[in-house]
């Protein structure tokens, strides 16, 4: 395989946005474009990811779309939707389009326009990722999958209250340092759990996780540049490597899995991708993992190997996970904070991961940080894609 | 009753899997015959979620994944008890959502 570079990385604020879907990716995309400073190099091809477009903004061909919002005719384009893993998936077919020597420079654009709906209509969207038949119609939805997950899982492993609002916090601390953040608010411990008007703030979602716990609904769009090595060479600045990528797949339903605790294919995606990289979980330097619920950040952090099964708790008790802990995890503020519009979400995670590789992350920047690794998981953990980057000198 | 909720038996190996599958998880095999799925079990997990999709309009539903006596595991709705973690019940069927004007029937779980 051909060397892949990340050569620039561009997103909107996430958030509830007034601007139609086409301007979210666009806005994102010339951001990243502008960040890569291509010269009169062409683009090759254009992914984009979305999930929703087809029901929530009664548009498809997102790929060709953009391509004429962009004037990057005859560009190559096409459109990929995997759930909430469309992100990086959709950066998956632009690496294996330059590592195969078919193109030199792709642009992946993850866009979602969510807050056009209702909040119920939304819910219902995520949920029909589920299994039709043996979870959607008994009003199975992510957060309900999320609560079942949390109450075995923490059962299991001794995981209390407080450390998913541990995982809160700190999300919430980082994204109040990132201006692309949906929600730049700190909260305490105090307000979403001790006092007694922690009941009022943080009502219950999907018991045992409450709002605190849940990701907001976001609007947004984030981009990305690759590059083979012959332009990266040419347009010089930062190299930030594709080191490698790992994808693996679970059962549709949840109840199928031998133990439905076990994020096997967080598991198996993150080996393969580490494998690739020739790198061990010990060489990151910084990560974004898909929070999409506090527990998630927890069980991934064990299940990519960072801590051992059933401790990923622990670290976080000790600081480890911090801003200035020993493996920073979510800078940016994860999807608890930094929001969640699902079709960018795995591009946004590799768009800050970028962004600290090249050390220009300012009040959140992880100091000195070299290898930094992203965790993008689909479904209910029915398909996940781990990417490996890493900076080179 | 065609209200039954079914899981499949392959004809090779004799595993059950509930939802169903084009091929036998365990042994690849194409071919199976239906198997009713129900029975007593206990709650490997619940939750009662406020997060809920269109076409429910009461203010939480309360799921739960039950592991059956015969090893099958099932989500559904459980209707009553304080639930706890390994608590036993027993599934009946019921109308688990209304769209539009159909009534769906699925698997429910009661206190055995």
């Amino acid at each position: 395989m051909n060397p892949v570079y990340i050569a620039g990385a561009g997103m909107t604020r996430f958030g509830r946005s007034e601007w139609s879907l086409m301007q979210l990716a666009s806005v994102a995309s010339l951001a990243a474009l502008h960040h890569a400073n291509l010269g009169d190099i062409p683009v090759d091809g254009v992914v984009v990811a979305n999930m929703g477009a087809a029901r929530m903004n009664r548009q498809t061909a997102l790929g060709s779309a953009l391509v004429d919002q962009l004037a990057l005719y005859p560009a190559a384009a096409e459109s990929v939707e995997n759930g909430p893993a469309s992100g990086a998936s959709a950066f998956k077919v632009g690496v294996q389009a330059i590592a195969s020597g078919m193109a030199d420079v792709v642009l992946i654009t993850g866009v979602e326009r969510m807050r056009v709906v209702n909040g119920l209509e939304g819910t219902d969207f995520v949920s029909s990722l589920s299994h039709p038949e043996a979870e959607y119609i008994y009003g199975v939805t992510l957060p309900a999958l999320a609560g079942m997950f949390a109450r075995l899982f923490m059962d299991k492993f001794g995981v209390e209250r407080k450390h998913l609002a541990m995982v809160a916090i700190k999300n919430h601390a980082n994204a109040a340092k990132n201006p692309y953040a949906h929600i730049q608010q700190t909260v305490t411990m105090e307000g979403i759990l001790t006092l007694p008007e922690a009941a009022v703030n943080n009502p219950p979602i999907a018991e045992p996780l409450h709002m605190f716990d849940c990701c907001p609904v976001s609007d947004g769009g984030a981009s990305l540049v690759l590059v083979s090595e012959t332009v990266a060479a040419k347009i010089g600045g930062p190299k930030v490597r594709v080191a490698g990528i790992g994808q693996a797949t679970d059962t549709h339903t949840v109840h199928e899995r031998e133990d439905p605790t076990d994020l096997k294919s967080v598991r198996i995606a993150a080996g393969i991708a580490f494998d690739r990289a020739g790198l061990t979980p010990q060489d990151v330097d910084v990560a974004e993992l898909h929070d999409a619920f506090t527990i998630l950040e927890i069980a991934e952090s064990e299940a990519s190997g960072f801590f051992p099964r059933g401790e990923g708790h622990k670290a976080l008790e000790r600081g480890e996970t911090q801003l200035d802990g020993t493996l920073p995890i979510n800078p940016s503020g994860g999807l608890k904070a930094k929001g969640h519009p699902v079709g960018a979400t795995g591009v946004a995670q590799l768009v800050e991961l970028t962004w600290q590789l090249r050390g220009e992350c300012d009040a959140r920047q992880v100091k000195d940080a070299k290898v930094a690794y992203a965790c993008n998981f689909g479904g209910f953990g029915n398909n996940v894609v781990a990417s490996v980057l890493q900076r080179e000198a | 009753m065609s209200d039954n909720v079914y899981g499949m038996k392959c004809n090779s190996c004799g595993t059950v899997s509930y939802p169903k599958h084009a091929v036998c998880p365990n042994c690849r095999n194409e071919t199976f015959i239906d198997v009713v799925i129900g029975g007593e079990g206990k709650v490997l997990t619940f939750t009662d979620v406020y997060a809920l999709a269109i076409e429910y309009e009461t203010r939480y539903l309360r799921l739960a994944i039950v592991e059956l006596d015969d090893g099958i595991r099932v989500t559904g709705q459980l209707l009553d008890g304080e639930p706890k973690l390994g608590m036993r019940v027993k599934t009946v069927l019921g109308t688990v959502r209304q769209s539009g004007e159909t009534a769906i029937q699925g698997l429910q779980f009661v206190s055995a």
